[in-house]
């Protein structure tokens, strides 16, 4: 039962945060190496982890991904894809895709003259599922080693410990003037029953003994 | 399309169970400091029903109580400027 009790609690955490790696921004400083446009055909694997089409238009089965080639300062390399998210899961109401492509398009540097730029995105990149992560904004940094401060995490993640903490204090506070004493009250009514069966069942004692007294004194004892 | 228009259900609808519990909670604490008033002050006249249903009829007339409102309006202004942010910027 421990284990299971524990169990249960890693992979909470682990979904938990999961989902918050998953969904909140992360910023890499990347050098953009070229834009494409692949045709995309989903399998209900990979759906989940794609935005839907464009804001302005309406989905279809299959259509065309733009995506951002990128080279780190080391030289691994990583694809983002450029989508939309509108007014979607997540909330960052991206509806400019075709311009960040443009922008992304006119950051392209060589090895030679590398000009570094960050990439806000989310999601994951995985070989096996075909996802890539969202770029939402890309923007030019001074340098492969420059400082970038995460203000939107940050707010977010002050937001959440808050919300947490009232939700926290509406139930300790609901709990305390609303359940607690329905609850005493139900014990009093509860004594109130119990020593009311005990008064019958006193009666029921008296009634029998008188009975038997009557029956004795009629018969006589039984031994 | 019309991915706002499910956002906006969605969103008045959670929306709108935040600003059940916090009304319920504000009222609740508003509550509570009445009683503790009049259990620690002995200069209240009449009894103590009256006394905290008339500090809660001041209380529902309060800028404090109109506040709540803004469990609507500080999200739609955090989606505008979120959009122009990513967008327009």
């Amino acid at each position: 039962m421990r284990w299971f009790k524990w169990g249960f609690w890693v992979v909470l955490i682990a979904l938990v945060f999961a989902f918050c790696h998953y969904t909140l921004p992360q910023r890499d400083i990347v050098r953009v190496t070229g834009t494409e446009i692949i045709r995309q055909d989903f399998s209900k694997w990979n759906r989940i982890f794609y935005a839907q089409t464009d804001s302005g238009n309406n989905e279809g089965v299959n259509r065309d991904l733009r995506l951002i080639n990128t080279s780190y300062p080391d030289g691994s390399v990583m694809v983002f894809r450029n989508e939309d998210t509108g007014f979607g899961w997540p909330w960052y109401f991206k509806l400019d895709s075709s311009n960040l492509q443009a922008e992304a398009a006119d950051k392209i540097s060589t090895r030679a003259a590398p000009e570094w730029v960050a990439i806000k995105h989310y999601g994951w990149r995985n070989e096996f599922l075909s996802i890539y992560p969202n770029a939402v904004t890309i923007w030019d940094v001074s340098g492969p080693d420059a400082r970038i401060i995460p203000w939107s995490n940050i707010i977010i993640y002050i937001v959440l410990a808050l919300i947490m903490l009232g939700f926290y204090r509406l139930v300790q506070r609901f709990k305390r003037r609303k359940i607690d004493p329905a609850i005493a009250q139900m014990e009093q009514k509860w004594d109130a029953v119990e020593a009311r069966a005990a008064e019958a069942g006193d009666e029921m004692d008296r009634a029998r003994g008188g009975v038997l007294a009557w029956f004795k004194k009629w018969f006589g004892a039984s031994k | 399309m019309f991915g706002w228009v499910r956002l906006s259900v969605i969103g008045l609808f959670l929306l709108t169970i935040v600003y059940i519990c916090l009304s319920w909670y504000s009222r609740s604490v508003r509550r509570e400091r009445l009683e503790k008033q009049f259990d620690e002050g002995s200069e209240h006249p009449g009894p103590r029903e009256q006394f905290i249903e008339d500090g809660l009829k001041a209380y529902e007339g309060s800028l404090r109580r109109k506040l709540i409102w803004g469990v609507y309006v500080i999200p739609v202004i955090l989606v505008v400027v979120m959009i122009y942010v990513t967008n327009f910027m």
